[in-house]
C-alpha cells in the first residue's frame, strides 16, 4: 500500500472524526501500555494513524521535496510514521486527556513529516549565516531606501545594527530574510527549534521596542515608550536559559 | 555551514521588515506550543472564533509551528 493511498483511506472514520463529545473507541493509554494481543492491536491501530498523519502532512509540502515520486514520499512517510510513534510512546504517560487521543497522536507524526521534509528539502543547500557588513553605514549611504519611500525598511536596518548582537543579527538574517526553516538551521548549528525561536522572539522585542523609541511604531497601549535595553527581553521570555549564547 | 559574512543582504524588503516587527507577545515557546496544539486544534475545530492569544501570537512567529498547526487542523477537518 502506498502512502497515496493510505492517506486517501478513510478507513475508520470514529478515530478521525472531528472533536466531538463521543467518547474514545478504546482506552489507548492503557491499552498501549499493557501486553498481549491488545497491545498488538492497539499498536497496530496507532501505527496505521501515525502513517495517515506522516502522509498528510507530506503530501502538504510535497512540492518542497527533491524528490516528489510517489515512492519517495512512502519512504518519507514510512520513516517519519517509524520515528514518530517511538516519540509517542515515549510520551504516553504525558498524555492527560485533554483532546482526543488520536489529535494528540497526529500532532507527533505532522511534527516529524513536516521536520523531515524540511531537512530533505535543504540537505544540500549550504547555509550561510550573514551580517550586515557595514555595521555603522550611516543612512545616506543606501539613498535608494529613502529614495524608494522605504523609511521603514531602513530604519529596521539601523535597528539591527544598533540593538541587536551579531548572533541575532545572523539568526534573523537565515530565518526571516533567507527562508532558512527553522528546523534545518537548528540542526547544522547543533541547537533546537525551541532555542532559535526564543532568539528570534528576543530580536522581535528588541526592534519593536527601538522602533517604538523613534516613533515608527505606535507606543502600545499602557505603556511609555523606551529604547530597549539589554534587561528588556528577561522581563517578556519567562525562559531565559533558551536564549542566545 | 558557511560562517563567512557575504555581502550586506541589501535592503529589506516590506516582507521582510513585516516578519521582523512581529508582535510575537504574549510569549510561548515552541515546546509549549506543541503541548497546546491538539487542544487548539480541536477548540478551532469546533468553534473557529475560538481564541487562544499566546498560541496565535506564537503561530503568528514561528513558520514551522504554524504550518504544522494548520496541517493538524486541516487533517481533523477531513471527512
Amino acid at each position: 500500500m502506498t502512502a497515496v493511498s493510505r492517506d486517501e483511506q478513510r478507513s475508520n472514520a470514529s478515530l478521525v472524526s472531528p472533536p466531538s463529545e463521543v467518547q474514545e473507541p478504546m482506552d489507548w493509554v492503557s491499552a498501549l501500555a499493557g501486553e498481549g494481543p491488545q497491545q498488538a492491536v492497539a499498536l497496530r491501530e496507532l501505527h496505521a494513524l501515525m502513517i495517515r498523519a506522516a502522509a498528510h502532512q507530506v503530501w502538504r509540502m510535497r512540492p518542497a521535496l527533491p524528490d516528489p515520486s510517489p515512492a519517495a514520499v512512502d519512504v518519507i512517510v514510512n520513516q517519519a510514521a517509524d520515528e514518530a510513534m517511538t516519540a509517542l510512546l515515549g510520551k504516553l504517560h504525558t498524555f492527560e486527556g485533554r483532546s482526543r487521543f488520536t489529535t494528540w497522536a497526529f500532532k507527533f507524526a505532522i511534527l516529524q513529516a513536516a521536520t523531515e521534509v524540511r531537512r530533505l528539502q535543504w540537505q544540500h543547500r549550504e547555509v550561510e549565516l550573514r551580517d550586515f557588513d557595514m555595521p555603522n553605514a550611516p543612512a545616506h549611504e543606501h539613498p535608494e531606501l529613502y529614495a524608494e519611500g522605504n523609511d521603514l525598511a531602513a530604519a529596521v536596518a539601523a535597528a539591527m545594527r544598533q540593538v541587536l548582537t551579531p548572533y541575532q543579527r545572523r539568526i534573523a538574517i537565515a530565518l526571516l530574510v533567507d527562508g532558512v526553516p527553522i528546523d534545518v538551521l537548528a540542526d547544522r548549528l547543533g541547537t533546537n527549534r525551541g532555542a532559535l525561536y526564543k532568539t528570534l522572539h528576543d530580536v522581535r522585542v528588541r526592534l519593536r521596542a527601538e522602533l517604538t523609541a523613534n516613533g515608527y511604531l505606535p507606543v502600545p497601549r499602557g505603556s511609555s515608550p523606551r529604547r530597549a535595553s539589554s534587561d528588556s527581553t528577561s522581563r517578556v521570555s519567562p525562559t531565559p536559559t533558551a536564549g542566545t549564547p | 555551514m558557511s560562517t563567512t559574512p557575504r555581502p550586506d543582504p541589501g535592503p529589506l524588503t516590506s516582507r521582510n521588515v513585516s516578519a521582523l516587527l512581529r508582535d510575537t507577545t504574549p510569549w510561548l515557546s515552541c515546546d509549549e506550543c506543541f503541548e497546546r496544539m491538539d487542544t487548539y486544534a480541536e477548540a478551532l475545530v469546533r468553534d473557529p472564533r475560538h481564541q487562544d492569544e499566546a498560541m496565535a501570537a506564537h503561530l503568528r512567529g514561528c513558520a514551522a509551528c504554524d504550518e504544522e498547526a494548520r496541517s493538524l487542523i486541516q487533517l481533523l477537518e477531513t471527512p
